[in-house]
């Protein structure tokens, strides 16, 4: 991974731990995403967290195969522009 | 006193008007500030009054509400898929709102409906029209950023899950709900 993509990566990990209230370190890429919420209102929440806190967009398509953290990361990192 | 079926619709409107509170209080907290923040935060208020509302309706009533799992908005996200950026928030919400004042109308106009029910069906609706306005004009001002077809799709695409989700909830609940049916 290149420097500036792990920098993109750090800071979406640490964003979706601040949204999910856990430590950067438990958000393990196969981490199922519905298994770390109370409900589906909440994954809702933390990706409209994530999206106002890093500034970027997600579309319907980003989502349609996330399941776990590091698919999340993944779709996010392919939208967040580079610093 | 009011009926068993009775007690479970105000409840039901209760429980939903408690998870509509909770998700847009969660929603404005994390929001920029801008119109949409402000907005959102009244729509927030409006939601948690409503299901105030419907808690001192009931004890008025002599009744207590029920305790019920999901809220209608909860079956949403499995009929339409998750909206994943503000613009689907609120598309998704102006297509549950108009179904919020559609069955409250119908409510309203039901036989020997209890005046003091239909005082807060009056009052709740006044509210439920504003938030149909400003979410329409805040998804008009979305156009340049999202596309007008993007939009129009994507509220036709919770326009049929709502459409799935009402017919599953009137026909799972049928005998309670059958004198507010539309004839």
């Amino acid at each position: 991974m290149s420097t500036e993509n792990a920098a993109k990566d750090t800071r979406i990990r640490k964003a979706l731990a601040r949204s999910l209230n856990r430590e950067p370190e438990s958000l393990a890429d196969d981490v199922v995403l519905i298994d770390l919420v109370a409900e589906s209102f909440a994954l809702v929440e933390t990706v409209i967290n994530l999206q106002e806190e890093l500034n970027f967009r997600l579309v319907q398509d980003d989502l349609r195969d996330v399941k776990t953290v590091g698919d999340l990361v993944r779709v996010c990192a392919d939208r967040l522009p580079h610093p | 006193m009011i009926s068993e079926n009775e007690l479970w619709i105000l409840s039901f409107y209760r429980i939903s008007e408690i998870s509509g509170s909770l998700f847009f209080g969660r929603l404005a907290k994390s929001l920029k500030a801008g119109p949409i923040q402000h907005d959102m935060t009244r729509h927030y208020a409006d939601e948690a009054m409503h299901a105030w509302y419907w808690t001192d309706c009931l004890a008025k009533l002599g009744a207590e509400p029920l305790e019920l799992g999901t809220a209608y908005q909860d079956q949403y996200l499995a009929a339409a898929g998750m909206p994943v950026n503000i613009m689907e928030i609120l598309a998704i919400t102006q297509v549950f709102e108009r179904r919020v004042i559609n069955q409250y109308a119908v409510h309203s106009r039901a036989q020997d409906i209890d005046p003091l029910i239909k005082e807060t069906i009056e009052r709740i609706v006044e509210d439920e029209k504003w938030h149909i306005r400003w979410i329409r004009d805040a998804l008009k001002d979305m156009e340049p950023t999202y596309g007008k077809d993007t939009i129009d799709t994507t509220i036709e695409r919770f326009l049929e899950a709502d459409r799935e989700v009402y017919a599953k909830t009137v026909r799972e609940h049928e005998e309670r709900v059958r004198e507010l049916l539309p004839t």
